[in-house]
């Protein structure tokens, strides 16, 4: 009788699925940029005197997080390319998957990051800007200098957990067929006429269990070395 | 756009509410209690159970959900075909229903987050609370039962709802244990006619109209929760 759970199979799968690690990271960097500038922009106008961008950012943040990540990966795959076609009459058809999933995964991480960005403005106090204004400096270079630093600061942890989320949601991505570590993973499985499924995902458990570990203690690290400047004032 | 399959698509999609409620509704019922103790574990470190949280609760927010639902799904049948032989019960392990497996691995996620969210909250209750309990007489359960809880449950409440709302998404992957839910119904639907852009558009409008009402009801929740405490004077 054949054994239920054999180990060689966990050990085995690592050299196979770790070569298709660079990919997963390189969706996760991307969508974490793309995240950036997109949740940047959607800060700013939550901060601006505006009503109506104040409104649509926060629908936008709302929306983001009511929708589950497969859903809208799902909505972006299908939707992206229909709208193309419908009104610019382009052609999508060929276009790599990678393409969706970093949209989709970019399109999340604005939101959270647009809260993260917001809240750590909001915590850095108002008499930093005018001491900075006061000794001469620029708006913009007060921001730059003075506000920016210490925002950095306060938003570390949650940027930590950011990137670590998108990580995670992005192991969706092999539902419209990207070929990441999931993707590798259910190919081993197919191969193995899907015997000694668990020992394979325990594998892919353990290598995000590590990654996320790993960003985790990055961050922490991160944070130490830039309070030094805070802890001497 | 096919508007009615579009319209089609809506009333699948709200027919797995109730289901998708349901799971999410159980899984919060066995988390909330298996969390608050796990918190506690925590925060008093009794040995060998406080390590064995933290290994648990990393393991949880370290993984994505997707991989805990393949891990669980595929390791519980494996368990219980074991113990069913052992103990001659005459169930076949291939007959459970997903709703079954959707229990265990929704709550054995949900736990973990909440030991994190309750194990935050406890900490913004100040020890002098329990210390004036103790000094009025109270047993340590009472302490907790009128002291403690009712002023931790008002710290946690915004988490208790991400908590929810996430959970009620996390659903949406229950595709791959065939649950039939809002996703996977509406899904089933799409596949006669490649119509997925309408489904896939409906399924969005079911799940932020839960969302919103679940976030509301939070809302009045916590409203309630905190009638308390404007009438305190220092």
């Amino acid at each position: 009788m054949e054994k239920y759970f054999d180990s060689t199979y966990l050990w085995n799968a690592f050299p196979q699925i770790l070569p298709f690690l660079g990919v997963t990271l390189l969706v996760t960097i991307l969508a974490v940029l793309l995240g950036t500038l997109l949740g940047l922009l959607l800060a700013f106008m939550k901060l601006s005197p505006s009503k109506i961008s104040q409104r649509i950012a926060n629908g936008y943040t709302t929306i983001m997080r009511c929708t589950p990540s497969i859903v809208l990966l799902f909505l972006i795959y299908y939707g992206v390319p229909a709208l193309a076609e419908s009104l610019f009459s382009l052609n999508l058809q060929d276009v790599h998957t990678g393409f969706y999933v970093v949209i989709t995964f970019g399109l999340q991480f604005a939101a959270m990051m647009s809260e993260v960005i917001r809240s750590s403005l909001l915590a850095v106090p108002k008499g930093q800007y005018e001491a900075a204004v006061s000794v001469g400096l620029t708006p913009s270079k007060a921001y730059m200098r003075i506000i920016f630093p210490q925002a950095l600061l306060f938003s570390l942890p949650n940027i930590g957990n950011g990137i670590i989320s998108v990580l995670q949601e992005g192991a969706l991505a092999y539902t419209i067929g990207f070929i990441d570590i999931v993707g590798k993973a259910n190919l081993i499985i197919a191969n193995n006429l899907n015997t000694h499924t668990l020992e394979i995902f325990l594998a892919l458990g353990l290598i995000y269990w590590l990654l996320a570990i790993s960003i985790d203690q990055f961050f922490a690290l991160l944070e130490r070395k830039l309070r030094v400047g805070k802890d001497v004032a | 756009m096919d508007t009615t399959f579009f319209v089609k698509a809506l009333g699948i999609a709200f027919s797995g509410v109730p289901i998708a409620l349901f799971v999410a509704a159980i899984a919060l019922i066995i988390a909330i209690p298996l969390g608050f103790i796990f918190a506690l574990l925590r925060l008093q470190r009794v040995p060998v159970l406080y390590q064995f949280v933290k290994i648990y609760v990393s393991f949880v927010r370290g993984t994505p959900i997707i991989i805990q639902i393949f891990i669980l799904y595929s390791s519980i049948p494996l368990l219980l075909t074991g113990i069913f032989e052992r103990y001659n019960v005459p169930i076949e392990v291939y007959t459970i229903h997903p709703l079954w497996y959707a229990f265990i691995i929704f709550s054995f996620n949900t736990t973990a987050i909440l030991a994190e969210v309750f194990r935050g909250a406890l900490q913004t209750v100040d020890e002098g609370q329990k210390e004036a309990g103790y000094a009025v007489g109270l047993t340590t359960f009472q302490v907790y039962r009128r002291i403690i809880i009712p002023q931790m449950l008002v710290a946690a409440m915004p988490n208790l709802c991400t908590a929810t709302v996430n959970l009620i998404k996390a659903t949406s992957l229950g595709y791959a244990i065939s649950l039939p839910e809002i996703t996977l119904r509406t899904k089933v639907a799409a596949n006669v006619g490649y119509h997925y852009v309408e489904a896939y558009l409906a399924i969005f409008i079911v799940y932020l109209v839960v969302c919103l009402l679940v976030e509301y009801g939070f809302k009045i929740m916590e409203r309630k929760l905190r009638r308390y405490e404007g009438g305190v004077i220092c």
